[in-house]
């Protein structure tokens, strides 16, 4: 379209080269008005103010209790911050109110988010008490209860709802997350399984380590320092469980002590959180099986 | 106010204190004042009022994190006596006692010698029971020395209730038989029965 634009203008000038500029006719212009790019602006005293939209009848009014913490301010104290929202002009999800919080009330709020459809888990985070994804949970519609969000509970936390999953990674790292072969496959090929193989796989390959089941079991908060936690065990169980692995009695030995596994106490906490209904604790009794009763 | 005060004492016992060196004073004047006052700066601000105790009963100790973050955690030596085998025994331990218990409910007492075999095996079950709590609640890496403690502790217990059960096994009238006298609740029992 603006390349016919400028071909039209090339072939049908819009004055004639032989009139004078003044007897030319201009684009249409009324002189009483001034319409160039350097007239003054009309002052605020002329003009009508324009306000934010006031809270009415119909607008849902929730509040929510975020959980903040500065690390610029080292010696000061945690504390609880409240912002109202109108859920009428919101998303369904809590992702989506923290991220109107940070966009329209508060910039410096801080928390991790990237896909915002439960793909990613960075937007792990205790809500109303549970540990979730914030982009899998829905706001609670009732307005009269206040949702309060915190981070993570017993993690070290960056700054606001940010905690340090430094040593979370570090343990899945130390599970070997990869396949492991000395053998190559017959035809020089992918190694291949069967479909009954593959369905192993299900349940547990689909875990994101969004870290909420970990984070939710008690034995995990006291002893994370050794303790793998369910959402690594999983993890171990999905290598270990893999019909193209050849490292399984390594990979047992490396739990074969009183602390990587044995800290499972079956509290049931892990399944009860996990956002994508996956069941850590269901993979952790069948590698203790495989522990006691395996070759 | 105070901090201000603090700065400035400290910086006149700093000047009291150089008096005697006015060599090493006048060779280098600001560096021998500047650590002192970043000390003052960097001491945290104690707030003045606080509405909770001070001191946590178990504060969590600061991150610690071995090697960088990239390295992986370190993976403890296998031990299949505190891992699997452990774990197995048990269970077995735990499914064994699920007979041991209701048999003296269904037949009466035994006899003697399945009566010490339930007092063993419970008290196994309680000592292994007890040590995971300890292992749990006492990490060896905060509190070596009273995780040692309480584990001679349980270890201590242990033997006084077994050496406890063996003489009320040899010389007495043994659990099963115990319970029985102890536990008797029915139309016989005056003060139970008649309410």
């Amino acid at each position: 379209m603006a390349a016919l634009r400028s071909t039209s203008r090339l072939l049908a000038p819009s004055r004639c080269l032989f009139r004078p500029v003044v007897a030319s006719r201009s684009y249409a212009n009324i002189a009483s008005i001034d319409t160039s790019a350097s007239r003054p602006p009309t002052p605020a005293s002329q003009t009508k103010t324009v306000k934010e939209p006031a809270a009415d009848g119909d607008s849902k009014i929730k509040t929510f209790h975020i959980y903040r913490w500065n690390p610029d301010e080292p010696t000061s104290k945690p504390k609880m911050q409240s912002y109202t929202l109108d859920l009428n002009k919101t998303g369904p999800m809590v992702l989506d109110a923290l991220i109107r919080i940070k966009n329209e009330v508060d910039s410096t709020l801080t928390f991790r988010r990237s896909c915002r459809e439960g793909i990613c888990g960075s937007c792990a985070m205790n809500i109303d008490g549970v540990n979730t994804l914030a982009c899998l949970c829905r706001i609670p519609t009732d307005t009269a209860k206040e949702t309060r969000i915190y981070p993570l509970p017993h993690t070290y936390v960056v700054k606001d709802l940010v905690p340090d999953l430094t040593h979370f990674y570090k343990q899945y790292k130390s599970i070997k997350p990869y396949l492991q072969r000395d053998s190559k496959s017959p035809d020089g090929k992918e190694y291949r399984q069967t479909p009954a193989d593959r369905k192993k796989l299900d349940g547990l390959y689909e875990c994101i380590l969004c870290a909420c089941c970990s984070t939710s079991c008690p034995s995990y908060w006291w002893n994370s320092e050794q303790y793998l936690g369910p959402a690594i065990l999983l993890q171990s169980y999905r290598w270990l469980n893999d019909s193209r692995d050849e490292r399984h009695a390594e990979r047992k030995e490396m739990l074969d002590n009183s602390m990587s596994l044995y800290r499972c106490h079956t509290i049931l906490n892990c399944s009860r959180t996990c956002p994508k209904g996956l069941n850590p604790a269901k993979a952790i009794q069948e590698i203790k099986k495989d522990m006691a009763f395996g070759s | 106010m105070r901090p201000a005060l603090l700065r400035q004492g400290l910086l006149i016992t700093t000047r009291k204190a150089s008096v005697p060196k006015p060599s090493i004073l006048r060779a280098c004047p600001p560096a021998a004042i500047q650590p002192i006052t970043s000390i003052v700066r960097q001491t945290p601000r104690v707030a003045t009022f606080h509405t909770t105790s001070r001191r946590a009963i178990l504060p969590a100790g600061p991150q610690v994190l071995e090697g960088t973050a990239n390295d992986p955690a370190p993976v403890p030596k296998p031990s299949p006596t505190h891992g699997s085998y452990h774990w197995t025994f048990e269970r077995a331990l735990s499914l064994g006692l699920v007979p041991l218990t209701i048999a003296p409910f269904a037949y009466g007492s035994l006899n003697p010698v399945m009566d010490s075999v339930l007092v063993a095996a419970l008290l196994l079950h309680s000592h292994v029971g007890f040590t995971s709590i300890i292992i749990d609640y006492i990490p060896n890496r905060n509190h070596p020395r009273a995780r040692k403690l309480f584990e001679w502790l349980l270890r201590l217990g242990t033997l006084v209730v077994g050496i406890g059960f063996y003489e009320f096994e040899t010389n007495d009238v043994g659990l099963t038989q115990g319970v029985k006298r102890i536990w008797k609740a029915g139309s016989t029992d005056k003060v139970i029965g008649s309410a």
